[in-house]
């Protein structure tokens, strides 16, 4: 389940880079960054060092393709996407 | 069969690139082996004979691969045939150099 | 070589993807399906009994301790390998002493059914393990010949990976670009995608490929550096084994097993074994290991536990140590083979395995798109090379999924008795295979590739099916017995055939002459807001919705 949430994670920023022209662009990118290094943390603690950063690696492979999928095929329904998969990921870590 | 010979004029590209394949197969795994060999002796007083000469093999494939696109990178088949033998040469004679000094220096 | 380096790369880069193209797009199909190896045995041995829920493991443990001392006496060590979710029955396996002139005896395995404590007989097959073996193996060809193509072939394949990553000038800006467009364009960027977002792991697999075989492909580096003695040592080194007592041949009653179990418990403080290796069983030096499953990708000495079995002390080791490049070397091994993986991370290699096969499909179909329009030009039709090359893409690309389909269906329907039925299962696939490969020959290319995708849906949607008319483990049963293992098989091969029914069905659309096309893109263009679905969907399709 945490794994993934942490693949969801990723998608909340690079979306926005992308598909939506916005004012806040600046903002965007070291926001990604963040997110992914807390998504690194996340993966590193609950699985310990090796298999976590394995498994990061997969989850992120997994993330991009899916995003990359929906980028050219459905556009417009990344930011509810991804919104919806970042509430999922709070709601699982709350949880857990 | 006539055919094949017809063929078989010395084409500048077409020999240019077999010999390239062959120094890339052969040449280069010559020097991933002289590298490897270079590598054991250079980690030897460091890491213990056991893991110099793992390190180096380890990382033989790697430089066969930068072998092989080296020779696929430069001008003409005759520099990258100079070049490996080059390399090599340079290499055996570093180990040897190498393995002389920690006969003296042990 | 040409006019930059970049261009001698591009150059470079596409005949080494060309020349064993086929042969690494099998090492990588085949090696993404062992990743399910055991499921794939488990599903192709339906004797074995459905899955037992709520089983303790003590319960098992005297199962199979009653089993083992009446069956393999006087032997040096019991394994017995406890039921998990990829391999759902209780096993045990002992070596039997060698036979004359032999250095090692024969191993045994055998299914337990838990129910009456006997052993399974099932049917004589080579289950996924034969599959993901040919990934390094191949077949048919003696081993020693076997490792060296296949290192060549990862080699090249090491080559195409770094000069993939050299000649892609916009790797970063373009990272999440895909123009589904028809054509060439569609098809780099697919092969691009691919290539990128799993970049790290089409390195780690390949470059751990080549270290499976590092002694045998640096033989000349080793012999010149290692005497025998010293290679052995080393090899000690790089691969610690724990140690434990022989037998000293007086016999004396062990404890039970499911008692000693506790110990092991005590330490992990969890009920999490995986298996356990009696060594020198029912004597003085009896000695019993529990292991559970991996925690860490190169090693945790937690991991196992040692007792003795007689006494039932616990056995305090000395762990293994791994030096750096032990270390080093161990993890990529650990990586490539992915046994750590549990459920979810086991779908994810899964998946990333089959990019990585897509990827190569995707090259090998980029390289005849690219030159389709200047050949289809020639005054005496195309060029010998490009027919090859499109007749051996149809002929792997989608004959070889068929064939392994066959491989399957092998498995239900050749006879139980047959001698030698492990290889006939073998041999009917690459008799498959070759089959398909050589008709393309005489098909026009547009009609060849409709034809095979059609096949491949028509084989995989009919598995399911065969398997509810051949065996008791089908999918109903299967979802009445919660046995959920199966109920994924079978629906990961129903759905692996309606993905190639889908292929089919868009590759037939697009290849509707260009006024039904123009009239289609333009019924499609008012639904989808002008994004033209076509060709270049089907294979990235194909694999994402495999992956339920």
């Amino acid at each position: 389940m945490v794994l993934f949430c942490l693949a969801m994670d990723k998608h909340r920023e690079q979306i926005l880079d992308k598909c939506i022209a916005s004012t806040v662009v600046g903002f965007c990118r070291p926001t990604a960054w963040l997110v992914l290094l807390s998504t690194t943390y996340l993966s590193v603690e609950s699985f310990g060092w090796s298999i976590g950063v394995a498994v990061l690696f997969g989850a992120l492979t997994i993330a991009t393709l899916l995003l990359i999928l929906l980028l050219t095929y459905r556009a417009k329904t990344v930011p509810p996407v991804a919104v919806l998969l970042s509430l999922i990921v709070s709601i699982s870590l709350v949880i857990r | 069969m006539s055919n094949l010979i017809a063929n078989l004029n010395f084409s500048s590209a077409r020999w240019s690139v077999f010999s390239r394949v062959l120094a890339a197969t052969f040449g280069g795994y010559v020097l991933a082996t002289s590298s490897s060999l270079f590598i054991g002796k250079l980690l030897l007083p460091t890491l213990g004979a056991n893991q110099a000469i793992h390190i180096g093999l380890l990382l033989s494939f790697l430089v066969y691969a930068c072998a092989a696109m080296w020779v696929f990178s430069v001008s003409s088949a005759g520099k990258a045939w100079l070049g490996l033998i080059k390399f090599n040469l340079s290499l055996v004679v570093l180990t040897w150099l190498l393995m002389l000094f920690f006969e003296v220096s042990v | 070589m040409k006019e930059n380096f970049r261009q001698s790369m591009k150059w470079f880069h596409t005949w080494v993807g060309l020349i064993v193209g086929w042969v690494l797009f099998f090492m990588f199909l085949t090696g993404t399906l062992g990743y399910f190896y055991q499921e794939i045995t488990r599903w192709m041995e339906p004797e074995r009994p459905f899955i037992e829920h709520n089983i303790s493991n003590e319960r098992l443990l005297d199962i199979a301790q009653n089993y083992l001392s009446e069956h393999a006496q006087g032997v040096d060590e019991w394994d017995i390998m406890l039921p998990n979710a990829r391999d759902q029955n209780l096993r045990v396996g002992w070596r039997k002493p060698p036979a004359a002139g032999a250095k090692r005896g024969k191993y045994q395995k055998t299914v337990l059914d838990i129910s009456t404590g006997d052993k399974v007989d099932s049917r004589a097959t080579g289950g996924g393990r034969l599959l993901y073996r040919m990934h390094y193996r191949l077949h048919y060809l003696p081993t020693k010949i076997s490792y060296w193509l296949v290192g060549f072939c990862s080699m090249l394949m090491l080559l195409a990976v770094i000069t993939g990553v050299v000649i892609h000038k916009k790797i970063f800006t373009d990272f999440f670009t895909f123009r589904a467009k028809k054509g060439l364009v569609g098809w780099l960027d697919i092969h691009n995608v691919l290539s990128v977002i799993a970049l790290p792991f089409h390195f780690m697999i390949t470059y751990s490929g080549l270290l499976f075989f590092l002694f045998t492909y640096m033989v000349l580096s080793s012999n010149l550096q290692l005497s025998d003695d010293e290679y052995s040592e080393m090899r000690k080194e790089i691969f610690p084994r724990t140690s434990h007592l022989e037998s000293a041949n007086e016999p004396k009653d062990m404890l039970k097993i499911s008692h000693l179990y506790q110990q092991a418990k005590n330490t992990w403080q969890a009920d999490e074994l995986s298996y356990v290796e009696v060594f020198a069983a029912n004597d003085i030096n009896a000695q019993a290991q529990f292991v559970r499953h991996e925690t860490d990708i190169t090693y945790n000495p937690h991991d196992a536990v040692m007792v003795n079995a007689v006494t039932g002390e616990v056995i305090i080791q000395a762990p293994k140590e791994y030096t750096v490049s032990g270390m080093i070397h161990n993890g990529f091994f650990s990586l490539h083979e992915g046994q750590f993986a549990g459920p979810i991370a086991r779908w994810i290699y899964f998946i990333t395995g089959l990019i990585g096969t897509a990827m190569i499909a995707s090259g090998l179909i980029l390289w005849t798109t690219k030159r389709r329009p200047k050949q289809m030009k020639k005054l005496n039709g195309p060029d010998f090379g490009y027919r090859l090359v499109e007749q051996l893409n149809i002929g792997t690309i989608v004959g070889l999924p068929i064939a392994i389909a066959m491989y399957f269906y092998a498995n239900r329907l050749l006879p139980i008795e047959l001698s030698n039925r492990v290889n006939w299962e073998a041999n009917v696939m690459f008799i498959s295979w070759a089959i398909l490969l050589l008709y393309p020959a005489f098909r026009p290319a547009t009609k060849a590739w409709r034809e095979q995708l059609q096949l491949a849906a028509l084989v995989y949607m009919a598995l399911p099916l065969v398997n509810i008319l051949t065996t008791d483990k089908h999918i109903i049963n299967s979802v009445l017995q919660q046995d959920w293992l199966l109920v994924a098989f079978d629906l990961s091969l129903f759905i692996i055939g309606a993905c190639f029914a889908f292929s089919a069905y868009k590759y037939k659309t697009l290849t509707l002459d260009k006024k039904q096309l123009t009239k289609a893109a333009k019924a499609r263009a008012t639904k989808t807001k002008g994004v033209v679905v076509d060709k270049s969907l089907l294979p990235l399709q194909a694999m994402h919705r495999e992956n339920s």
